[in-house]
């Protein structure tokens, strides 16, 4: 290093020796928070498997055994199952684990952000901050649920969000309920993408009276709300046309059409981000504009739209409760409605609870999957078009 | 070279071509013409319009005024096939324009098949011997994105020849390229020549003007300023101001 022959004052190195503690601090933030999730899921098992009695603190809450014969049936149904996660919660074990875990987690705190400045490596540094952060959630997840199982209110909670029991009978509708959400969004989708093509194409059209119509089309179906197009497309087709169309079949059609108002405008942006010079490429070889778009622009675009297509389809996913207003029969709820009739005969909110489990189960995985061809696209794997 | 076989009747000939951008009066009254075989240059400052030029002689720009005659044929006509008219005409560009999701085979094969209706097998073959021509027969397989810029560049140009065009246009084709992949490119034009293809070739390699071509114009603000044998121009420009730009490029 030639700056160092240049005589000059060097500043003092404030640097220290670096700590070593900051693998240590990371452990320790990763076992405060498994400590405070793992340990309750443990202790919830442990008293969900057990099962035993109703406790005398669960009847003094109103929980009663559900007696079904003389009518009325007396108590609540899966009283037990409420009683236990009470039960598991306010247990000894679980306090010990939610005090362990505070304990390790401010541990990890302190040492954490203590010692991160003083680190060698970024990587070091990057473990200490981890760990403290960690930290930070387990003391923040065990101090909630130290608070709220000590509130009166926990058992009013658990009663009516967490009674998995109630769920037992509603199996079957709810399973149906997430198919039918599938099926509905699958088929609206796919006949999505083919209008948005076409509208694509047409909205890129050189002609103003083309393009008019369709840009009529995609104005509409954007700028109205879904549920009103449902209810209003619904009573044309039976009213207004007098064809005996169900619900169900009104709606995959207006799904479809609105899907394709959305799709086009991502099919258009896709068609335009590939560069000029592969129109003119293709136009130079005599291909005709259509034959240009099939064999050369199109193939690309698809590539790029994608991730976005994707996103439409999760967002129609969670669309498809909007059925609801148009009334179904039973063999055709999907997944919002099939909740609902379970809500209406229990009054119980659990089935919000089980819906947004089945949601998340759909979508997560779309959404993984969505990431998972952006990152890719932007790596270049696929190149900007699709490599070997 | 420079085989007149046919009698004088000119490949291309542009009648009085005016193109305007909008306001920007880009070509203001081109009168040219190109024989068989024959090797024209186009030179001249960015921006005098030498690649609009070469662009509406297959008809990527159309003129604003004026006639494009492609064997005596006015293509400017609107009743005309351009479709068919382009599949004689072939260009390369300075961006290459390959399609990155076919293989170079596939590249050139696409059109044979779909415009041309020639079977795959023969499509294949033809695009093979193309590949091989401008010596990539062995990346045939390979898409663009793996290959040089000089590689790219020699795909497009076969192509282009895969279709035996009447005509080649080269817009600017080695601009883009790393310097020490100038040559290849330039080396399979020049053998193109040689084999009596008839070429209109926008530019900046001087080298290859001198060398290659049988026809120089010097284009300046969308005119023609000065034409003739490359040897004469080069030599003892007439215009002040292609004597001017020749001392700041060579």
């Amino acid at each position: 290093m030639a700056a160092e022959t240049i005589e000059r004052t060097t500043p003092p190195d404030t640097r220290g020796p670096s700590s070593r503690l900051s693998a240590g601090t990371l452990g320790l933030g990763i076992a405060s928070v498994v400590t405070v999730l793992a340990g309750t899921a443990v202790v919830q098992a442990r008293y969900a498997r057990a099962g035993g009695p109703l406790t005398p603190e669960c009847n003094r809450h109103g929980l009663l055994h559900f007696v079904p014969t003389p009518p009325p049936g007396r108590g609540i149904k899966g009283a037990e199952g409420v009683c236990h996660i009470v039960g598991g919660l306010r247990s000894g074990s679980e306090t010990a684990i939610l005090v362990f875990a505070i304990l390790v987690g401010a541990a990890a705190v302190a040492v954490g952000f203590g010692i991160f400045r003083r680190m060698d490596t970024k990587r070091r540094r990057e473990q200490a901050l981890a760990g403290a952060i960690l930290g930070i959630q387990a003391v923040i997840l065990g101090g909630v649920l130290l608070w709220f199982r000590s509130t009166a209110t926990v058992f009013t909670f658990v009663r009516n969000f967490l009674n998995f029991t109630l769920l037992r009978p509603y199996m079957g509708v709810l399973f149906r309920g997430a198919k039918n959400t599938i099926f509905l969004a699958v088929v609206g989708e796919v006949g999505g993408i083919a209008i948005g093509l076409t509208l694509a194409l047409f909205l890129l059209s050189a002609r103003r009276v083309v393009r008019a119509p369709a840009r009529v089309y995609v104005n509409f179906f954007r700028g109205t709300p879904l549920i009103w197009q449902l209810s209003f497309f619904y009573f044309l087709f039976i009213l207004g046309f007098n064809l005996h169309f169900s619900a169900f079949s009104a709606a995959l059609i207006v799904f479809s059409l609105n899907t394709g108002a959305y799709a086009s405008e991502v099919f258009r942006a896709g068609i335009q981000s590939i560069e000029r010079g592969q129109m003119e490429a293709a136009r130079s070889l005599g291909f005709s504009y259509l034959q240009a778009m099939r064999y050369a622009i199109v193939p690309q675009a698809v590539r790029r739209v994608i991730p976005p297509l994707l996103n439409e389809f999760v967002i129609l996913i969670k669309d498809t409760a909007l059925i609801t207003v148009l009334g179904l029969v039973a063999s055709q709820y999907e997944l919002y409605v099939a909740s609902q009739t379970g809500y209406s005969d229990t009054a119980n909110a659990t089935f919000f609870v089980a819906t947004a489990i089945g949601y998340l189960a759909i979508t997560l995985p779309l959404i993984r999957a969505v990431n998972a061809v952006e990152r890719k696209l932007r790596s270049g794997l696929v190149s900007v078009a699709g490599g070997p | 070279m420079n085989e007149r076989s046919d009698g004088g009747e000119a490949l291309v000939r542009l009648e009085d071509l005016h193109k305007w951008f909008g306001s920007n009066h880009v070509l203001r009254g081109i009168d040219l013409s190109l024989q068989r075989g024959d090797v024209q240059v186009v030179i001249g400052p960015s921006g005098s319009g030498k690649s609009t030029l070469l662009r509406c002689v297959n008809m990527l720009e159309v003129p604003t005024e004026g006639h494009v005659w492609f064997e005596g044929r006015d293509i400017t006509d609107i009743r005309t096939d351009l479709n068919e008219v382009r599949t004689h005409i072939g260009i390369v560009f300075q961006a290459f324009n390959l399609f990155p999701h076919k293989t170079a085979c596939q590249n050139v094969t696409v059109a044979l098949e779909k415009v041309l209706k020639v079977d795959p097998k023969e499509a294949r073959d033809r695009a093979m011997q193309e590949l091989k021509h401008v010596g990539l027969d062995h990346k045939a397989d390979a898409y663009p994105g793996q290959l040089s810029g000089g590689q790219q560049q020699r795909v497009a140009i076969a192509r282009a020849l895969a279709m035996r065009p009447k005509l080649m246009l080269f817009d600017e084709v080695t601009s883009a390229l790393d310097p020490e992949l100038v040559k290849e490119v330039l080396d399979v034009m020049q053998r193109l020549a040689s084999e009596g293809m008839t070429m209109m070739v926008v530019t900046h390699e001087m080298g290859f003007a001198r060398e290659v071509g049988t026809d120089l114009v010097f284009m300046e603000d969308g005119r023609i300023l000065e034409q003739g044998d490359p040897r004469q121009v080069f030599g003892d420009p007439r215009h002040d101001r292609t004597r001017t730009f020749l001392s700041r490029v060579l």
